[in-house]
């Protein structure tokens, strides 16, 4: 298995690369650059747009871009926010705690959702139950997370005052304290339920799938056979089987934590790393741009080979080498 | 057991039906009861001083707080409530002494004098040399701001900038109190265009220009002169400022101020909740905010217009030259038919909801400089003139489609250029414009363009590119040859005419104006009057300024150059 990591991390090396060349190319082709919205005559003047784009190295040919991103990438640097100003590795460690908090809470939420509904389902298919979950789990699936946002923002916000609905954390109370931290929990409770929420639809239909099937296989009757209670075919024979498919999205929610929600962090005003790279995104902010999505690509990989090695681990019959 | 799960959300279905179908309807009443909940805290006291006052953003700041380096609007806002510029304007927006007075015989050399004992708020006094350090910072290489263009005019700038001086020649501090200022030459609108705020030598002295934009004096514990002073930030999302208690205007009414960022769609129910006491709105959320009980609507002149530019030229960018070199839009008696034909008032209707009037000219009508709209060539909207305007012109419809010809007997297609964002309505309005030229005969078509690009595009006067919408704001220098002049790139119609340079030029001249403030209004008033009659856009709107406040406001009062100091600000319960 070892071997096996280790060739799958070098792989991991020209896949990074060319994933480089596309980001980098991708952003290059957005139209525009950093300085297009900076047409302001009563604060600049086209002399300073057109020094900053020789200093920014805009002029430069792109493989000789490329090359200077990429170099300077490799040993950690980052490069400087054009529009914040302050290196990207920095910003993207400000932002990450709150993101991961999110990720993490939003995920949890998805796993009882999704055990809790998914068992159900499996127990009892093709009942009024079943129909019911799966009604719910493709209309989560359908609503578009900013409608979503919205309506709870409107009904839990400012109908019944349960939650707030912007920021990550109450600025009036003393950084630290017990409150400070239920604030935090407070806060990321209404984007974590909607982000976990809509996510339940996979993880439930899988897991209940799975239970069906192994439920009709040779060792569930032979347990059925021995006398075995239901509940315990169940919960200990049938659930340990059915997990094995949820691990190939795990590898995916690694990147997820990340990545965080563009569209509900900017809707509840949740500053996070989904909300940092709309803003670069819309202002041609690259440094921060493809920095973001190079390391997204990079757990997406990680988070895949984790999934990889995980099945081996917990499906002997899987063999990695 | 197992069955609980689904029996809860079986309820929050319901429940959320339940509320789904209450969202038409008037929700006011459910929203008050939650008021006390989320009430701020330390907010009793007496009427006038004390309090906090939360102030919403749509925006997130971008967290460069030092009027030396911001570059957005949110940054601006926030800076104005922690600092403070040496010289303010009025409401008519001319100069008027602050922290600084100053004295000037020739208008190229200027004396300045300071209000002695005023502080930053980590307690040392301000002096000029702390403006030096500013001006200083800016002329350096190594400044990554945009303000160069403000101090480029000081006499020894360039030098000190190429490296060729150690200080800036043009800068003579006389005392702690007093400096004098040379420029390279005397100009009308040396003063305004002077940059007027300070820079603390004692916070930044030993950071690297290149740096500073990044340092934490600027990002976590900004040190201002305004009447607030940063106590907490979250990047992104709120800031806590408490009152500076030593400001030199006098010691603020209220506590403190929180700025909280929030989305768009959450503007109306926060209001509406009396979480944001006070917060700039958008003309779509101005009517909803209008029916709530506890919030007013303030509207206030604003300084931005909006127009349809005809590209009519080209911008050399290596010789700054313009050439009219563009024939379709070539001919005024079209353009003013164009213009005619668009009901500006019912299209500021019902696409800025109101909160619009006509323009005709170049300046917003609150400007000093505006000229009175008898003076103007006005366009009013006339679809038979305009008929009769392009017959006149020879565009006639020939071959019975319905449109009309160019003179030559060719298909005649405008292509009206708008920029795209994720503001679905920009689409509709920009059909409207088109529609409005159907109807009088003119075929049109609208071309949807990415912002980015579009602003490119437009500056490249790429082919295109043929009429295109656009917004300019002026600012308190009435001066408009960076948008007019026939070597700017920023003369976006690329209109060339050289009475209208004269007339820029002979506003800005000392010879000829003096300081008489009105003998330049007048020439620019006659410039504005030859821009209206040529038509090298149609001047559609110029917007108000929206506010919103709750009814705890008090004190907060706007003219055309902004708010109050926000020392006079206060709440009450």
């Amino acid at each position: 298995m070892l071997k096996y990591t280790i060739r799958r991390l070098i792989g991991m090396i020209p896949m990074l690369l060319l994933i480089s060349i596309v980001v980098f190319l991708l952003a290059k082709a957005m139209p525009g650059d950093s300085l297009s919205g900076e047409i302001d005559p009563n604060n600049t003047n086209p002399q300073y747009i057109a020094e900053m784009r020789e200093k920014l190295g805009y002029n430069d040919p792109l493989p000789v871009q490329y090359f200077n991103w990429i170099s300077s990438f490799v040993q950690g640097d980052f490069g400087k926010s054009t529009r914040y100003k302050m290196p990207v590795s920095d910003l993207i460690l400000e932002r990450l705690p709150n993101t991961v908090f999110l990720g993490v809470t939003s995920l949890v939420i998805t796993y009882i959702l999704a055990f809790a509904m998914g068992i159900f389902a499996g127990r009892k298919p093709y009942t009024i139950g079943d129909h019911l979950i799966g009604g719910i789990n493709y209309l989560g699936l359908a609503i578009p997370s900013f409608i979503a946002g919205v309506f709870a923002i409107y009904i839990f916000s400012f109908n019944l005052g349960w939650t707030p609905y912007a920021g990550s954390v109450d600025i009036r109370i003393p950084q630290g304290t017990f409150d400070y931290w239920m604030s935090r929990l407070h806060h990321v409770i209404m984007p974590a339920i909607v982000l976990g929420a809509l996510a339940t639809a996979s993880y439930t239909q899988f897991l209940r799938n799975d239970i069906i099937e192994n439920s009709r296989k040779d060792f569930v009757r032979t347990a059925r056979a021995k006398g075995t209670s239901t509940s315990k075919i169940y919960n200990v024979h049938i659930l340990r089987n059915s997990i094995i498919p949820l691990i190939t999205f795990l590898g995916f929610d690694i990147a997820t934590i990340i990545s965080g929600a563009i569209i509900t962090e900017t809707i509840f005003t949740y500053p996070g790393i989904g909300q940092l790279f709309l803003t670069s995104v819309t202002s041609n902010d690259y440094p921060t741009m493809m920095a973001i999505t190079l390391l997204l690509s990079l757990l997406t990989l990680v988070g895949n080979l984790i999934a990889d090695i995980l099945y081996g681990v917990v499906d002997p019959r899987i063999r990695l080498d | 057991m197992k069955k609980k799960p689904l029996g809860l959300l079986l309820a929050i279905m319901l429940a959320l039906s339940a509320f789904l179908a209450a969202c038409s309807g008037d929700s006011a009443s459910e929203n008050d009861n939650n008021n006390e909940n989320e009430a701020p805290e330390g907010e009793e006291g007496e009427a006038t001083s004390g309090g906090t006052l939360t102030y919403g953003f749509e925006t997130a700041p971008e967290g460069i707080f030092n009027p030396n380096f911001y570059g957005i609007a949110t940054d601006a806002e926030i800076l104005t409530l922690t600092d403070e510029s040496l010289i303010t304007y009025d409401e008519n927006l001319q100069p008027e002494p602050g922290i600084a007075s100053w004295e000037t015989e020739d208008n190229k050399v200027f004396t300045f004098t300071f209000e002695q004992g005023v502080m930053w708020q980590d307690g040392v006094e301000l002096t000029v040399e702390d403006w030096v350090f500013a001006i200083e910072t800016l002329s350096d290489p190594d400044y990554d701001g945009s303000r160069y263009t403000n101090v480029e005019t000081i006499e020894g700038a360039p030098a000190y900038r190429a490296g060729e001086a150690d200080s800036i020649s043009g800068l003579n501090v006389i005392d702690e109190y007093t400096i004098e200022i040379t420029f390279d030459e005397a100009r009308v609108n040396n003063l305004v265009n002077l940059w007027s705020y300070p820079l603390s030598r004692a916070q930044f002295e030993d950071i690297p220009v290149a740096e500073m934009s990044a340092s934490p004096q600027v990002r976590q514990n900004p040190i201002g002169l305004g009447p607030f002073k940063v106590e907490s930030i979250v990047p992104g999302e709120s800031m806590q400022l408490v009152k500076f208690e030593d400001y030199w205007r006098g010691e603020p009414n209220l506590d403190s101020i929180v700025v909280q960022v929030l989305d768009s769609s959450t503007v109306v129910g926060a209001l509406g909740q009396g979480d944001i006491d006070m917060i700039s709105l958008a003309p779509v959320n101005g009517e909803e905010v209008e029916a709530l009980d506890n919030v007013e609507v303030i509207t206030y002149p604003g300084l931005s217009y909006y127009y349809i530019g005809f590209k009519l030229g080209t911008f050399n960018a290596e010789t700054n030259e313009i050439t009219e070199d563009k024939e379709k839009y070539a001919d005024v008696n079209l353009r003013r038919a164009m213009a005619h034909a668009i009901n500006r008032q019912e299209w500021i209707d019902a696409f800025f909801f109101g909160y619009g009037t006509p323009v005709d000219g170049p300046v917003p009508s609150n400007h000093w400089i505006a000229a009175d709209s008898s003076e103007l060539t006005a366009y009013e909207y006339d679809p038979e003139k305009a008929r009769e305007l392009l017959a006149e012109a020879g565009y006639e419809d020939t071959n019975d489609d319905g449109f009309v010809e160019d003179p030559n007997g060719e298909e005649f297609v405008v292509k009206f250029s708008h920029y795209q964002t994720t503001n679905p309505t920009f689409e509709t309005r920009a059909q409207a414009i088109v529609q409005y030229w159907q109807e009088v005969g003119i075929q049109a078509e609208v071309e949807m363009t990415e912002v980015n690009l579009y602003y490119d595009m437009v500056e490249k006067d790429d082919p295109a590119i043929e009429t295109f919408f656009g917004g300019w704001s002026t600012g308190s220098d009435p001066d408009p040859t960076g948008l007019w002049g026939s070597d700017k790139i920023w003369n976006y119609p690329r209109y060339k005419n050289e009475e209208s340079d004269k007339l820029l030029a002979d506003a800005l001249n000392l010879e000829i104006v003096g300081d008489d403030e009105q003998a330049r209004a007048d020439i620019y008033a006659e410039w504005q009057k030859l821009i209206s009659e040529d038509v090298p856009m149609i001047f559609i709107s110029e917007l108000e300024e929206i506010v919103a406040h709750s009814d705890r406001v008090q004190n907060v009062t706007y003219d055309v150059s902004g708010p109050n100091s926000p020392h006079e600000w206060s709440v009450t319960d």
